[in-house]
């Protein structure tokens, strides 16, 4: 490219304009707790975060729209990280200068990589379903808050739930473990290990490559094995294929079971019919009977101010994403309960996340209880199969071999507490 | 006008081979010096560690990279991986107590090993089918780190950094990684500029042009593009020893992946092969420009009252982000550099138009 006279002057005239933008905003407000919530919408999560986003600021305007809580507004910043950790640490970074006391980056590698940079910064990170399972032992990460069952619970609720229904023993029989073969799919397989050790059943894994698109290869011999329980393990697009390949190979849906990363949206495009009987771990009641969806539909969203389309709300990501606002603001709640007057900082927040007490948002939630040792909630949810149209409960709030879970939670914290200190 | 090149004559050949020829060049690199050293204690603590700092760590990693693509001609789509090799080295060497000053050359010494040895198997073959061997080290690596949870750390996958210090100074805070960074990358980019000038560099321009006619005259191909890929494995894997110290403090094996290979090789390409400074500019439009984008997009659709959807919202920097890419390399083939190159040679005769040829 050659430059003449008017290439230069535009190139000029446009850089200057385009410096003139700003880039930062401010805000300036009083009695207001920002969270930020930089979130994967365009890489690997995509439809689950934005669903998941939505249930989110549905409940903030909620709150917000009554006045907010313990005399504070909430106010989110939502931006895209595309889990890009550059792009995740930069938008971590930014929020930490408006002075968000709370970030929730939903993103397994993302919050793995911000743990050293929360610690020392003291601002509460949620690793809702995502992040290190070892987070649940607050002594170890004091900032670091799943406040959810993390995976080893979920797989202990899973193997509890099939004994269950074998009659109380799984002497015998066979479970295959079928997961995407990242530091994510491999993470429960220490307690099934202990479990097939403790309840004498076979255990056997089956890993596929990364990101899952084709598993076709592994599901012929997942029922060579014969499996009397199957569950499979992944994120996103890996799971929708793994049903489509459990159903070609002639599984028993009814005996299939996944982690929480299962949703309607999966459904839709598994189709609907054929996978009726699967099963999964539901962390919170799903569709839109609890009162708290009720609310939003007659405050928010009929009121036009919904995050996102209508046909959304009650889904399951949706609800979890709804589920985890309502811990985040019962923590806010109970920090202006301890300090009416603030500060609002990363600890003032820790301490009131660090004493919900038997919180269960209006009935949509199991009765969760965050204590400064215990950053899950004491892991309880309930197993739910769904039936062509939606997911059914199958049993009660329940927690299960938390003895097991507990044991190799220790494990990682204690190494943490003395290396990475 | 600023850049004059009126009245300066060299009448040594040294002064006519300096690395920066003409005064106002090396009053600007002086300048731009001084200011990123000065930078931590003027602007917002904000833009060090989130800006400057991955900008410094990741040119320099591209530096390397540049000196292979663009120096010796030969694709590398594994270069992720070979800082991986470097950062997992080196943080394995920190954590059985080895100074930071070794472990970063450990890291280094054992990424250009290993980057070297698939170099020579994949020095066999030319062009896109060195491109799949190169991809097929990425994934060597990748499976190896995530399946040996010796080298990954366990279950959770995530290696924290131990406390360590570089020269007797704490790495830690915001101001020391970055001078860490910024010492590294100012040695690179020092050897980057001089190796040209070097039998070394003359070497690799001579492969890199037609590989057979450098073995006619003298130059042997397949020694110098294994020095090539030493080299540039490397400085990748010094680099990687920066960056999970200065940067990350936790490694994990997704910071290392095809994604990280793929934006390096994209930084290099827009930048401009074979120029130091386009690595520079390059860095910054593959790291910056999404960030940039996306709040530009937010802050325009909070401006003008606009309700985006939240999906559109994050999609729409993609769709400007690819566009852009596209246009600068419409506009300019031969990279970012060049653009620099074309309004640098516009200035030199400035006003005197019909002075250029």
């Amino acid at each position: 490219m050659a430059l003449t006279r008017r290439t230069m002057l535009t190139g000029t005239a446009v850089a200057l304009l385009g410096s003139q933008l700003p880039v930062r905003v401010a805000f300036g407000q009083d009695r207001v707790v920002r969270f930020a919530f930089p979130q994967d919408f365009t890489r690997i999560y995509t439809f689950v975060t934005s669903e998941y986003s939505q249930g989110q600021r549905d409940y903030i305007s909620l709150i917000n729209g009554r006045g907010g809580v313990g005399g504070y507004m909430i106010e989110a910043e939502i931006t895209d990280h595309a889990n890009d950790q550059p792009r995740a640490i930069e938008a971590y970074e930014r929020a930490k200068a408006q002075g968000a006391v709370l970030i929730d980056p939903l993103s397994t590698p993302v919050a793995r990589a911000l743990v050293p940079r929360v610690l020392q910064d003291q601002i509460n990170m949620i690793t809702a379903f995502s992040g290190r399972s070892d987070a649940a032992d607050g002594t170890a990460f004091p900032y670091v808050l799943p406040l959810t069952p993390n995976y080893w619970t979920q797989a202990g609720l899973l193997v509890d739930y099939f004994k269950q229904q074998d009659g109380g023993s799984l002497q015998g029989k066979t479970v295959c473990f079928v997961h995407i073969d990242t530091p994510f799919g491999k993470e429960p397989l220490p307690i099934f290990e202990k479990l097939a050790a403790k309840e004498g059943f076979t255990f056997r894994a089956f890993p596929y490559t990364p990101p899952g698109n084709d598993q076709s290869a592994i599901w012929p011999q997942v029922r060579r094995a014969r499996p009397d329980w199957t569950v499979f393990w992944g994120a996103a697009v890996g799971q929708t294929v793994a049903l489509t390949e459990a159903i070609r190979n002639g599984l028993d849906m009814s005996r299939v079971s996944s982690s929480v990363w299962l949703s309607e949206s999966d459904m839709e495009v598994v189709g609907k019919d054929q996978t009726v009987g699967v099963m999964k771990v539901e962390p919170c009641v799903s569709g839109r009977e609890p009162k708290i969806i009720q609310d939003i539909l007659t405050e928010v969203v009929a009121a036009g101010k919904g995050a996102g389309s209508e046909d959304k709300v009650g889904t399951s990501y949706y609800n979890y994403g709804v589920m985890l606002a309502a811990l985040m603001i019962e923590g806010v709640r109970r920090a202006a309960e301890i300090a009416p007057d603030g500060p609002v900082t990363g600890p003032w927040l820790n301490a009131g996340l660090r004493s919900i007490t038997a919180y269960d948002a209006e009935g949509m939630i199991p009765p969760t209880t965050i204590t400064p040792e215990d950053h899950q909630g004491g892991g309880f949810g309930r197993i739910a199969r769904w039936d062509g149209a939606k997911f059914v409960p199958q049993t009660d709030w329940f927690s299960a071999n938390q003895d097991v879970v507990w044991e190799e939670i220790r494990k990682y914290s204690e190494e943490f507490k003395k290396t990475g200190q | 006008m600023f850049f004059r090149r009126a009245g300066i004559s060299h009448t040594r050949y040294q002064d006519e081979r300096q690395i920066w020829p003409l005064p106002i060049d090396r009053y600007t690199v002086l300048v731009v010096l001084l200011l990123l050293i000065a930078a931590p204690f003027l602007i917002d603590r904000l833009y060090i560690v989130s800006y400057l700092l991955p900008l410094i760590i990741w040119s320099t990693a591209a530096l390397g990279l540049n000196l292979l693509m663009g120096g010796a001609g030969q694709i590398h789509l594994g270069y992720g991986a070979v800082i991986g090799i470097g950062a997992y080295s080196s943080v394995h060497m920190l954590r059985a107590g080895i100074p930071f000053e070794l472990a970063m050359i450990g890291g280094g010494l054992a990424a250009a090993v290993i980057g070297s040895i698939f170099g020579a198997a994949a020095m066999r073959v030319k062009g896109l089918y060195l491109a799949m061997a190169t991809l097929a080290m990425q994934y060597i690596v990748d499976f190896v780190i995530i399946q040996f949870p010796a080298i990954s750390g366990g279950t959770q996958a995530s290696l924290p950094v131990p406390p360590t210090t570089f020269l007797g100074f704490a790495v830690e805070g915001d101001k020391v990684p970055y001078y860490v960074a910024l010492f590294v990358c100012a040695v690179v980019t020092l050897f980057m500029l001089n190796v040209r000038r070097t039998a070394f560099g003359r070497a690799l321009a001579a492969v890199r042009e037609k590989d057979y006619a450098a073995q006619i005259i003298g130059v042997d191909p397949f020694r110098f593009k294994l020095l090539a890929f030493w080299v540039s494995s490397f400085i990748g894997g010094l680099m990687g020893a920066v960056l999970s110290v200065c940067f990350y403090r936790t490694i994990a094996p997704d910071q290392f992946h095809l994604d990280l290979s793929i934006q390096l090789v994209a930084m290099v390409i827009v930048g401009g092969l074979g120029s130091v400074l386009g690595v520079f500019f390059g860095v910054a439009l593959i790291l910056f420009a999404p960030i940039l984008l996306n709040q530009t997009i937010a802050l325009l659709a909070d401006q003008f009252g606009t309700t985006l959807p939240m999906d559109l919202r994050a999609h729409l920097p993609l769709m400007l982000y690819g566009g852009l890419i596209m246009g600068f390399l419409l506009i300019e083939p031969l990279g970012l550099a060049k653009i620099w190159g074309n309004i640098r040679n516009y200035l030199l005769v400035w006003p005197f138009r019909h002075s250029r040829q």
